[in-house]
């Protein structure tokens, strides 16, 4: 019996020093690189989406710093609605400083070539602006040329739209100007505003000859100044800020211009993070899911590897490894490919940002990647890898023995690790604990909605089963139910990305529909304004003369506050103690009178502005948000300068306004019977349906009435539509990062079900399915995922849409039935063409080839 | 005195769920010696399977204790369990239980591997000479017969020289010819190598082959 007996001493060598795991781990990846597409494919999407959304926010904060002086062109501006006076021209001259100054109103400008005319944006320049960066024309001398006369220059847009280039004439008020060139680039120009509005520029010194400015008329004017360097910038800020503030006007500097703008792209930015997120969390899922489903189909291994003497943690080793190793090639993939990205996303947001952005390399992104990569293949794919040292022996000799232990430390451990991950990576993207916690619960709201979703649509389907229905249909349904499908993983990561597209075009659908009036019969959809008191009859006359209804004559007075609630302004800009806005106080406001509301407001408190007999006889009624800023509730007295003459009003009411509703709105509006006698402008409405009617009509208008702007909305509408269309590419373009990991975990869990398809599909040939037959139920099941997924993101994006143009976007929803149904159609189509595409040898192999294989 | 190299006591299997229990295995007693062949037999779920699971390792009993080479089985870890087998235990099964992804040579040098010894490819290259599978030494097992899978798990088998042979239904899913070819390997090598061999069958030619044969029925031993 001795002979026999020795002493256990078992040996442990670490996962390093055991030759034996590393080469099993190869040995047995070699064949499995197809089962491991799935976990490859989804990590890469996932890191692909946070690399190239991080170097582009890399690439754009260095260009904004880059070119942060270009951006304003100098180093510090003065700007606001009324012209400097004396005392502040003292002020700026005794600075001694480089300056420049600028004027910039809305205007129609006629372009005499083809006598067709358009709302722009007027920019009238000294020579000298801009101090930094250089204004790029085509011919390269516009910019020199235009202070030598009566020149003009246009944005290249504009010139490109009507087909004017240098040497052409254009109208501006009552002067011809010869045009001097196109504007390529401009220092603080460009961008999304300039789609809206485009420019032309003209010197300073020819503004009046125009005759533009008029009673009424909305001018900003502008001083630009250089400084000898960033010290100095400061003094000036110090000194000239604080008294131009008090006067009404704003100042900027190149700092706060660069945080303005980098305040909006960290919002772009952040938008794209959750997205990039949201990728990384499906590459998450698909990898979790891809590592379960291999842990699975091993467990018959590792219980032979358990019998002839491996460790639990050997077995575990040999798989991790293999995941461990391709998830840190999949990294340096995906963050190859994210940094290719980069190079396509700036030319996605070209028309949307107001400078060239370049490409540069940066190590950081491709880091973050592999860390990223390699952090996430290791914590997914623990869990379900854990699983495996649990794998017992005895299963060789029984399929279904159970693991010997259901919850190990390191599966708690993991847990908790996997719950922290996406938190303190959302914390970290975002560069907030606080903001990052929204943005996990967000998702997890989010997620938890679709999930919830996706097993509503499942469990509808087994409790409706259509028990009568055909065998095709019937087994085509039944098929989303077979072990190992994926079929929920599916609905929640295809559905997703549904779910995003979906939303946006409800967003971009109830964007439009504020606009949208427009299509209506019997609304105006061309504004008038700035017609003076002489000039009204006069328009009234040309637009019936065009048989354009004249839909509306509203009066409009410009008035400044000179106190409120007995207050002057200048003591209440000057007391600091109050939050109060001084924009709301300082700034030009224009009003109307009328003794009713429109359409468009609401009376929130009070009483409708009316007037009454006898003293304190005006009462007035104000939009709810200017109430909020200049503190004021009902009663309170209002002092407003009418031209030099005081006028004193108390407020009757407060008013909600839908300001894009029925324009023009007012914040301010007056009883009738008051201001009939002050001097006005008047703004008029009309609906035009014609292009040719609009073109003959808004060129009569500028002749005979140059001053008179004509905001056609129809123009706006197409301005809006191309906005999404472009804004909406980038984010369809990062949508597919969500649909693509959807499809990609549809594709592995094709391929991992495999086994299982083919001897379904064995046994239905054996009793006489013919391919056909088999290809049907093949296209139906997936044509069920992809309605399934479909129906899930787009029953969620109907609420999120909803809750977003509520509260966030305060808008009225609206949606589009025919293009949701569109994306829905897409969605199952691609689904269906994915599905199908890697079940086609499984549809078409004989049934003899398949019992082989799987010998 | 020959020496003892499995000992059953007592030996209980009972599997419980949340309301009932289901006993498969009751007191079952018994010893092997060293260079004995003993084969249990009896009918389907007579507990088979579940007495040479408990005997090779696999599984721990509910009552009742085991001695494998004088290892008290039951009061070992599972990894433990699976280091004895590695060093004493050679294990062939009814359904091959090859590992799909290695060749035939990987799959017999794996035991030898495991403990971590190098140049086991010789070694593993005559075994597969010896059970004539020479020309498929790089064959998967997808691409081999039933019969040249269970010739490959004999040679595995027999690669880390076991003091002890555990088969279930060796010959089960292979033909007559196959089954002759593999009983006659399993047997032959058995006393080349001088290993205790215990064997689970239905069939009762294969069973008359060995010194002893166990009945089981009901999870008692019968004889």
């Amino acid at each position: 019996m001795m002979e026999y007996y020795i002493k256990l001493k078992r040996t442990v060598r670490p996962v390093f020093r055991d030759r034996w795991v590393w080469s099993m781990a190869w040995r047995d990846a070699r064949h499995n690189f197809s089962r491991l597409f799935l976990f490859a494919a989804s990590l890469i999407a996932g890191i692909t989406a946070v690399v190239a959304l991080d170097s582009l926010n890399q690439t754009l904060q260095g260009d904004i710093d880059r070119n942060a002086k270009e951006l304003l062109g100098a180093d510090f501006a003065v700007s606001g609605d009324k012209k400097f006076g004396s005392e502040l021209q003292a002020l700026f001259d005794s600075t001694k400083l480089p300056q420049a100054s600028e004027a910039d109103m809305a205007s129609m400008v006629l372009f005499k070539r083809s006598n067709e005319s358009r709302l722009i944006r007027l920019v009238a320049v000294t020579e000298g602006f801009p101090f930094y960066g250089k204004i790029e024309t085509l011919p390269v001398d516009a910019a020199a040329k235009l202070q030598g006369g009566r020149y003009a220059m246009l944005d290249a847009s504009l010139a490109t739209q009507f087909e004017v280039s240098s040497g052409d004439s254009i109208r501006l008020g009552n002067s011809v100007f010869a045009v001097a060139g196109v504007v390529e680039k401009i220092p603080g120009g460009g961008g999304v505003m300039s789609t809206f509005t485009p420019s032309v520029y003209i010197p300073l010194r020819e503004l009046d000859s125009t005759g533009l400015v008029q009673y009424g008329s909305r001018v900003t004017y502008k001083r630009y100044f250089k400084t000898a360097d960033d010290a100095g910038t400061k003094v000036l800020e110090e000194s000239l800020g604080p008294v131009v503030k008090q006067r009404g006007y704003s100042f900027d500097t190149v700092q706060s211009r660069k945080e303005g703008l980098g305040e909006g792209f960290m919002s772009i930015y952040r938008f794209f993070s959750l997205l990039g997120f949201l990728a990384l969390v499906l590459g998450c899922i698909g990898v979790a899911s891809s590592v379960h489903i291999y842990a699975g189909e091993k467990r018959e291994e590792v219980a032979v590897l358990r019998c002839i003497g491996s460790s639990g943690w050997q077995a575990f080793n040999i798989y991790f490894i293999q995941i461990f190793v391709l998830g840190v090639i999949s990294s340096v993939i995906g963050s190859l490919l994210g940094i290719g990205i980069t190079q396509v996303l700036p030319l996605l947001l070209k028309d949307l940002i107001p400078f060239e952005v370049g490409f540069t390399f940066s190590w950081s992104p491709l880091i973050l990647g592999l860390l990223l990569g390699t952090l996430v293949s290791f914590l997914f794919s623990l869990l379900p890898l854990v699983a495996v040292r649990f794998v017992p022996p005895l299963t060789v000799l029984r399929a279904q023995s159970g693991t010997a232990q259901r919850r190990s430390k390191t599966q708690l451990v993991a847990l908790a690790l996997i719950g922290f991950f996406p938190l303190a990576f959302a914390a970290w993207q975002t560069r907030s604990w606080l903001t990052g916690t929204f943005f996990f619960l967000g998702l997890l709201g989010a997620l938890l909605a679709l999930t919830g979703v996706a097993m509503g649509l499942l469990w509808a389907v087994r409790r409706f089963f259509p028990t009568n229905a055909g065998f095709v249909l019937r087994h085509s349904l039944s098929s989303l139910f077979r072990p190992n499908n994926q079929t929920r993983v599916l609905l929640v990561t295809i559905g997703l990305g549904a779910f995003i597209i979906s939303t946006l075009n409800v967003i971009q659908e109830s964007m439009l529909s504020q606009v949208e009036f427009t299509g209506q019969e019997n609304q105006s959809n061309t504004i008038l304004f700035d017609i003076q008191r002489e000039q009204r009859d006069g328009v009234i006359k040309l637009m019936e003369d065009h048989q354009l209804k004249v839909n509306q004559v509203v009066p409009i007075i410009t008035c400044r506050l000179r106190e409120v609630k007995g207050k002057t302004i200048e003591s209440l800009t000057a007391d600091t103690t109050k939050e109060r806005s001084n924009w709301a106080l300082t700034r030009e406001y224009r009003i109307t009178y009328r003794d009713t509301l429109t359409r468009s407001e609401e009376l929130l408190k009070g009483e409708v502005q009316h007037k009454k007999a006898g003293k304190d006889s005006v009462w007035v009624t104000v939009s709810e948000d200017v109430a909020e800023r200049l503190d004021i509730t009902m009663g309170d007295s209002l002092v407003f300068d009418m031209q030099g003459v005081p006028m004193t009003v108390y407020l009757a009411g407060v008013r909600k306004i839908d300001w894009p509703k029925d324009p023009p709105n007012f914040i301010f509006v007056f009883p009738t019977g008051v201001l009939e006698n002050a001097p006005q402008i008047y703004v008029t409405s009309t609906r035009i349906t014609d292009r040719q009617q609009a073109g003959r009509f808004q060129q009569q208008l500028v002749q005979q009435y140059p001053n008179v702007s004509l905001i056609d909305l129809q123009l706006i509408l197409g301005t809006i539509n191309k906005l999404f269309s472009d804004l909406g590419l980038v984010i369809r373009f990062l949508a597919l990062f969500s649909i693509l990991t959807g499809l990609i975990v549809l594709a592995g869990a094709v391929i991992n079900s495999k086994f299982v398809r083919k001897k379904e599909n064995v046994l239905l040939r054996t009793i006489g399915a013919r391919t056909r037959q088999i290809t049907m139920i093949t296209l139906i099941e997936y044509a069920w995922l992809g309605l399934f997924s479909a129906l899930t993101g787009m029953i969620l994006s109907l609420g999120g849409g909803w809750l977003l143009t509520r509260f966030f976007f305060e808008i009225t929803f609206a949606f589009d039935w025919v293009e949701l149904l569109l994306i829905g159609g897409g969605v199952v189509l691609l689904t269906m063409v994915i599905g199908w595409w890697n079940s086609r040898d499984v549809i078409s192999a004989p049934p003899l080839q398949i019992l082989r294989g799987e010998g | 005195m020959p020496n003892v190299v499995l000992r059953a006591e007592n030996l209980t299997k009972t599997y419980r769920t949340a309301s009932t229990s289901l006993t498969v295995l009751d007191d079952v007693s018994f010893t092997v010696e060293q260079g004995d062949s003993l084969a249990i037999i009896g009918p389907s779920g007579s507990g088979k399977t579940t007495l040479l699971g408990l005997c090779a390792g696999l599984d721990v009993a509910t009552s009742g204790t085991i001695s494998l080479m004088d290892f008290k089985l039951q009061a070992m870890s599972e990894d433990d369990r699976a280091y004895l087998r590695n060093q004493y235990v050679g294990f062939v099964f009814q359904n091959f239980q090859l590992l799909s992804t290695l060749t035939a040579l990987e799959n017999v040098m794996v035991p030898l591997e495991l403990r971590g010894e190098r140049n086991v490819a010789p070694k593993a290259k005559a075994l597969l000479d010896r059970v004539g599978l020479s020309k498929r030494l790089n064959h998967y097992p997808s691409q081999l017969s039933g019969g040249e899978q269970q010739r490959v798990a004999i040679a595995r088998a027999f690669m880390t020289d076991p003091k002890i042979l555990f088969a279930d239904e060796p010959t089960g899913n292979l033909d007559e010819e196959n089954a002759k070819h593999v009983t006659s390997l399993i047997f032959g090598m058995n006393q080349e190598q001088n290993t205790t061999l215990v064997l689970v069958t239905h069939n009762l030619e294969l069973a008359a082959m060995t010194q002893r044969v166990i009945k089981m029925r009901g999870g008692r031993m019968v004889v």
